[in-house]
């Protein structure tokens, strides 16, 4: 078999159900994606993107139960009733969160996991680790612990680890999701590499500017099916699909002269010997937005924990108002979701009239979820319910840690409706997040956390980061990307 | 206990292979359980101490993380001295203290540390992925040495987890006192549930991660190539035969 049919997918038909679920996660999917082929997939959350990657890597349904019907073959043969691991060697899934994914412990041992698996000889091995390594550009971090990497360099490492299995077929799940802009940008500078040689990418992404270099085949998912495909490789086919980055300021910026709710002057932190926080000033304003952006490991969650009152400066002075009421919404949801029902969960901070409850529940998109257990629900709803659980005890400081990931444009503006309530309301907002698009649109001041602090209007806070160099953290760099990401060849 | 996991490093006992620390934690454990004098666990104790501040990049690190298990021993000490009023009274503060319960303590208190903190050394300075290799290579299948790794990986996100789900209920003003039943069953819903349910998501991504890689799929895997025996490794085996072998003639002869 040459490797152009061995790296060829066929979808035909098909059909995933899970358990408890009335709705399929896919539902009637017939595609084809061709060697050295590269596929978008874009979609609202919920959507079936995930499901769709998980089933052609074999995972669906032999690791997570579903019901299937159809078929998908690679290379002519069926992966619904593979083993995984025999799958391996031609279909590599890279997972949205790089933190679990990680088996081992050291970067070498990690990327060399796959290639031991196989029982190659030692010295494939090592070729393979090497090349991998060089491949997504890490080598220099070879001898290091994995839970040192940051965010970026450990999702580099994932692919690194996938790619030492040298499949045909490389599918990446949401593999910016979790990275600050810099990291983003690498990874598609690593996928404009790793287009070629016969290998397929298939690469599920809501931000699709960064991609347009390698001139992707788009589809766009609803509802389970594939509705929407085409080749795109212009900025304006973005923008005849409504899927382009960019958001408009959806209300006027009134100017800050709200309270000050929260302060802090001069403000240290350090997590044992290391200081992510360096005399910081701070103030978090009544009837104000405030958006935190900066790389992984900046102090942006830290920020958060500080103003929150969860941490206490080790030098410098933090002071607010009397009786302030904090709500923070969490990075991730199951972590502050503790009842059984949803309907419990909204009741925590108080019990609520029937049709109080209804209309939060169907603004959140949640209707007809009362009596179901919370920690049941896709990441985004549960992310929607918690937004929906801190909002209800309105608060004086509202503070958001990544609240947009998961979520398509119809939940983002939801969101974004209720978070300018909040501000009208005079509630101060600090929100954290790597989309930079969106907070330019929705803040009134921002903040760069990184290897220095700088602060100001968006507009401001932009022109001094160009300056600096830090374009991936400017919004151009996500809405017109042509010129940043490295295109394939 | 805080800080229980691997530290990578280049000193002391990160020099030593994960054979010759396994051996010298065999010969402490040796002293701390076999029913040996004061002095020598005592000596044992500070030899480790010693041996984990030497080998730590911070030694105040390796001896602050140890805080609890010095108050969990002392009140093992204090516990004990109390319980014991046979034989000479020396004090008496409300109940009597005894020369007998003061050796009981202090002997109960120092196997206490003696086990602990040698267990403790050895987590931090034996990287556990070439220990896992170590046991492969004694016929283990390999499937069960990766739970050893996988077990020691889970540590710290269960630690973090947790944590996070407290300051979680301390944000939304979720207060979970154990002092009542009911309220023991809402700390538990409230508290375990939701790591438990993070813990079910990360061993399934863990598990699709494996399997994506092929593990599992020969009986064998490459094995990386062996580590060389070094001077530190035969001192440790050394240090571990005398352990061993002191602590049989203190007991026999009740030595130290």
């Amino acid at each position: 078999m040459s490797s152009n049919d061995r790296s060829e997918v066929r979808i035909e038909g098909l059909l995933v159900r899970f358990p408890d679920r009335e709705r399929p996660a896919v539902c009637e999917v017939s595609e084809r994606i061709e060697p050295g082929e590269v596929v978008a997939i874009a979609g609202p959350s919920g959507c079936g993107k995930t499901t769709l990657c998980r089933t052609i890597a074999g995972f669906i349904p032999s690791l997570l139960h579903a019901d299937v019907t159809g078929d998908v073959t690679v290379g002519g043969a069926s992966v619904l009733s593979s083993d995984p691991a025999h799958l391996a060697v031609r279909v590599g899934l890279v997972q949205q969160d790089p933190d679990a994914q990680v088996c081992t412990l050291g970067v070498r041992q990690e990327v060399a996991f796959g290639p031991e698996n196989l029982a190659l000889p030692i010295d494939e091995v090592n070729r393979r680790v090497d090349e991998a390594l060089r491949v997504v550009g890490i080598e220099a971090l070879a001898d290091r612990q994995t839970t040192t990497l940051s965010g970026g360099e450990k999702q580099r490492l994932a692919i690194a680890s996938i790619l030492a299995m040298e499949p045909d077929i490389l599918l990446l799940d949401e593999p910016t999701a979790n990275l600050d802009p810099e990291g983003a940008k690498t990874i598609f500078e690593t996928l404009g590499r790793l287009r070629g040689e016969d290998r397929s990418l298939v690469v599920v992404e809501h931000r699709l500017a960064p991609l347009l270099p390698l001139a992707p085949r788009l589809w766009v998912m609803d509802g389970g099916r594939v509705v929407i495909r085409r080749p795109t490789r212009r900025h304006e086919d973005l923008v005849e699909l409504g899927l382009r980055s960019g958001w408009r300021r959806l209300s006027p910026r009134p100017a800050a002269t709200g309270e000050a709710r929260r302060t802090l002057r001069e403000v240290s932190f350090r997590y044992g010997d290391v200081e992510v926080l360096r005399g910081l000033d701070f103030d978090a304003v009544s009837g104000e937005i405030v958006g935190i952006i900066g790389p992984n490991g900046g102090g942006k969650t830290t920020l958060l924990r500080l103003l929150s009152g969860l941490e206490t400066p080790h030098e410098g002075e933090a002071s607010s108002t009397e009786d302030l009421r904090v709500a923070m919404v969490f990075q991730h949801p199951h972590q502050q979701i503790f009842e059984r029902t949803v309907k419990r969960e909204l009741e925590i901070d108080g019990p609520l009239e029937e049709d109080a409850r209804r209309a939060l529940l169907e603004e959140a998109r949640l209707e007809g979820y009362d009596d179901v257990p919370p920690l049941s629900l896709s990441l985004g709803e549960q992310r929607r319910l918690t937004v929906t659980t801190a909002l209800r005890t309105q608060p004086d400081l509202l503070l958001l840690d990544e609240p947009f990931i998961g979520q398509d444009r119809h939940n983002v503006a939801w969101m974004i409706g209720r978070i300018v309530e909040a501000r009208n309301r005079g509630a101060a907002i600090v929100l954290v997040s790597h989309d930079v698009p969106l907070l330019s649109a929705l803040c009134d001041r921002m903040h760069y956390l990184g290897d220095r602090v700088l602060e100001g209007t968006p507009e401001d806070l932009f022109g001094q980061l160009r300056e600096i160099g830090r374009d991936a953290f400017t919004p151009e760099y996500w809405g017109d990307a042509a010129e940043g990401a490295q295109g394939g060849r | 206990m805080r800080g229980a996991e691997y530290r990578s490093g280049t000193r002391g006992l990160h020099r030593v292979g994960p054979v010759g620390n396994l051996l010298l934690l065999v010969g402490c454990l040796t002293v701390g359980l076999a029913p040996t004098g004061l002095l020598l666990k005592a000596a044992v104790l500070g030899v480790v101490l010693s041996l984990g501040a030497a080998s730590d990049a911070s030694p105040r690190r390796f001896l602050g993380s140890l805080r609890f298990v010095v108050v969990f021993a002392s009140i093992l000490f204090i516990a004990q001295a109390l319980s014991i009023r046979e034989g000479e009274v020396l004090l008496r503060i409300g109940l009597p203290i005894t020369a007998a319960g003061l050796r009981a303590g202090a002997a109960m208190a120092l196997r206490f540390l003696v086990i602990i903190t040698s267990s403790f050394l050895f987590v931090t300075v034996t990287d556990p992925d070439r220990l896992a290799h170590v046991l492969l290579r004694t016929g283990i299948p390999y499937r069960y040495g990766y739970v050893l790794i996988l077990a020691l990986r889970f540590v710290p996100f269960f630690r973090a987890e947790l944590r996070t789900v407290r300051e979680a209920q301390r944000i939304r003003g979720i207060r979970t006192s154990v002092k009542r039943l009911a309220g023991l069953r809402r700390a538990v819903r409230y508290t375990f549930v939701p790591v438990l349910v993070a813990g079910l998501m990360r061993v399934d991504s863990i598990a699709m991660s494996m399997k994506g890689r092929a593990f599992g799929l020969h009986p064998h895997r490459t094995s990386p190539a062996r580590a060389v025996w070094t001077t530190e490794d035969r001192l440790a085996v050394v240090g571990s035969v005398i352990l061993v072998a002191i602590s049989v003639l203190a007991w026999r002869f009740a030595w130290l």
